[in-house]
């Protein structure tokens, strides 16, 4: 168990590509961080430097009170479970498990103690004696982390691990990962490029992009404060539909956003939010959730109208994909539920909709810098 | 069979990522059938003639070393099958001493290359696979242009280089030993081709777990290059053992320290060669036994070390 912490952590590799830019981030003891981005983000690079596979070009690392830049990977007290598993496909899932315990020459009692221990914990111990190659991709990624588990070190390093996996496993395994975590209580660094693993994962949430930290949060804040547009849009899914709009100053403190033919008065603490800042009169790029949509059946006034190009049945909803005005798309996420009969099949392509979102929902973004206008 | 080609057999597939079911559309089958049955009779009839010819010099070879070079003729004669079967050629073998002489010096020369070489080529293979260092790519593409001269260019200078150091005529062993496997690191090739197909990550979660690049490369890369490690095995042991242009200038003007193939080539060439045919003919035959008892022992991992190799050269 240790703190994580990354001060100014740049890696530029030999190339001159620089894959990590100023990176600083205080992991605190027993946390479970994710770090999230698109691939080439350099959230994997960051995690290698972690472990000690690259070489940090500038910054400093510390494990718990000890500065690791230059220490070998082994003596970081650390454990990593590889994306590719990295099983050794030779031996065992039982010496697979015992392989580190063996080179520190652990005795033959405590390796065994650990080793069905850690077999226990994850359910694969009538796999023991197999070799990976006999093993599901399930199985496989369970040794992957029993390995780890063995190791009992003070950071858990876990690399994209469910990517391999089916939707179906990939939802069992990740509930598995939550429960381990507890049952294990240590320190997780966790990469993933899935938003939706890093939201149910996480305590915190680091959104990578380009080398830079985008914004570091719990699953709550990014998703309800993203700083910028690139935030808003990576989490969340479908995606939030974003509207070119219009950002009014009126007297005392107060905005209103025009997007098309709606006019929306902006609450309270949002206008105080702005106010502070500063924010005149101008155009803004307005953000507005798939589910905070709401559809209109009859010809409400202050709505806005599109027409339905494709609708997805989802199940228990519908994912509404419209065109608006303006020629944009958007996605409307809308409950299967509340609607009747005469509603649904009212839901055709090519029919025109209404729709409208309340003002306590909306996002507001400078269409130039792409930072919030609410939130840093 | 006209029903069939009415309604051709459809094999279907569920296309998860599209989520529809999709048809494998299938060839016509009889057409085909016929063809490849022309086409395979082509083969087999072209493969067993290139056998035979492969095989007629072996096959002659075994023949003449059957005839007596004591009690028939052990030159060259005009007929191919020994009128007499008689054992004269091996027993002259093994009770002459040089015969026996030139077959350990070679065994102990293929012995020991075979030992260094391995070590050399999978330690090159490997490091030149795992590690990154300055001037890597410059050293992997000198090798390769310096490969593409054939080594008797150097033959001149490497015989003045042995004689200094006394390692030609009697130290002619160690110093074959020593040219063979001196310059043996720059068939790295196909090893290295092979490693680089095992996942690096294999290496990393070894090097987290506490191993040394030592321990990575014996305990995890070598059992899992078990095929590339026995064709390196094979190949430090089989260009020794079959050498004659290196051999015969070191070793020149002193018979003791002849391999098989120099000491053979005497017999016809400088020594009378009506006599030794037979002989030598027996001679030939002992020597290609152990290299193809190794080979139908390790067939199945040669197979598997070429081509494994060349996946990702």
């Amino acid at each position: 168990m240790a703190s994580v912490s990354l001060q100014h952590i740049k890696k530029i590799y030999d190339n001159k590509v620089v894959a990590v830019q100023d990176f600083n981030l205080e992991i605190a003891d027993k946390e479970f961080v994710v770090f999230v981005g698109p691939s080439g983000c350099g959230k994997s690079t960051t995690l290698r430097m972690i472990a000690g596979l690259e070489d940090i070009s500038e910054g400093t690392l510390k494990i718990g009170d000890r500065v690791v830049n230059d220490v070998e990977p082994k003596d970081r007290d650390i454990a990593m479970v590889f994306q590719n598993y990295a099983l050794y496909p030779h031996i065992t899932v039982y010496e697979n498990l015992a392989f580190s315990l063996r080179i520190r020459r652990i005795k033959q009692e405590e390796v065994h103690r650990r080793v069905v221990q850690a077999a226990h914990i994850l359910g694969i111990e009538e796999y023991l004696d197999r070799k990976p190659r006999a093993l599901s991709g399930g199985q496989r990624q369970r040794v992957a982390i029993g390995r780890a588990i063995v190791r009992e070190p003070a950071v858990f390093l876990i690399a994209e691990p469910l990517s391999h996996l089916d939707a179906k496993l990939r939802n069992q395994m990740r509930a598995e990962i939550i429960l381990l975590r507890r049952r294990l209580d240590t320190t997780f660094v966790y990469v993933t490029h899935d938003q939706t693993e890093a939201m149910t994962l996480g305590d915190r949430i680091v959104i990578m992009k380009d080398g830079f930290i985008q914004q570091v949060g719990t699953p709550q804040e990014v998703f309800e404060k993203p700083v910028n547009l690139f935030v808003a849009g990576f989490i969340g899914s479908p995606q939030m539909n974003i509207f070119n709009a219009d950002l009014i100053k009126e007297q005392q403190g107060r905005y209103t956003v025009v997007v098309q033919d709606l006019r929306l008065p902006i609450d309270a603490d949002k206008c105080a939010l702005m106010a502070d800042r500063g924010v005149g009169s101008q155009a803004v790029k307005l953000g507005v959730r798939p589910e905070h949509a709401q559809i209109h059946f009859d010809n409400a006034p202050d709505t806005l109208e599109g027409t339905l190009a494709v609708n997805e049945m989802m199940g228990s909803e519908y994912h509404l994909h419209v065109i608006t005005k303006d020629e944009q798309t958007i996605i409307l996420r809308t409950p299967t539920v509340d609607l009747s009969e005469k509603q649904r099949a009212s839901l055709k392509a090519g029919n025109k909709l209404r729709f409208s979102f309340p003002s306590k929902v909306i996002q507001l973004f400078d269409p130039k810098s792409e930072q919030s206008l609410l939130y840093s | 069979m006209a029903n069939k080609q009415q309604i051709p057999e459809v094999e279907t597939y569920i296309d998860h990522e599209a989520g529809i079911i999709r048809e494998v559309k299938q060839p016509k089958l009889h057409s085909k059938k016929g063809r490849e049955r022309r086409a395979n009779r082509a083969i087999y009839i072209t493969l067993t003639i290139i056998s035979i010819i492969w095989l007629a010099p072996f096959v002659f070879l075994v023949l003449q070393s059957f005839r007596s070079y004591l009690t028939e003729d052990g030159g060259m004669v005009n007929y191919l099958i020994p009128k007499a079967f008689s054992l004269d050629n091996y027993r002259y073998l093994f009770e002459d001493g040089q015969y026996l002489k030139w077959y350990s010096n070679t065994l102990i020369i293929a012995l020991f290359c075979s030992v260094l070489q391995t070590g050399m080529v999978l330690s090159v293979s490997y490091a030149l696979s795992r590690m990154r260092f300055k001037g890597r790519r410059l050293f992997m593409n000198i090798i390769l242009i310096l490969g593409m001269f054939p080594g008797f260019l150097t033959m001149i200078a490497l015989y003045f280089l042995l004689k200094q150091f006394g390692l030609t005529q009697e130290g002619a062993i160690p110093g074959l030993i020593l040219i063979y496997v001196a310059s043996s690191g720059m068939g790295y090739y196909i090893s290295k081709g092979f490693f680089d197909t095992i996942p690096k990550s294999l290496d990393e979660s070894a090097r987290i777990d506490g191993a040394t690049r030592f321990y990575v490369f014996r305990r995890i890369i070598m059992p899992l290059s078990k095929p590339i490690v026995i064709y390196t095995i094979m190949m430090g042991f089989m260009a020794p053992w079959g050498d004659y242009v290196f051999a015969s200038y070191v070793a020149f003007g002193k018979s003791d320290s002849y391999n098989v193939a120099v000491g053979l080539y005497r017999w016809v060439n400088t020594m009378d060669f009506q006599g030794y045919f037979t002989r030598f003919c027996a001679g030939g035959v002992l020597v290609a036994i152990p290299i193809t008892i190794l080979f139908f022992m390790l067939q199945r991992y040669y197979v598997e070390g070429v081509t494994g190799g060349a996946v990702k050269g």
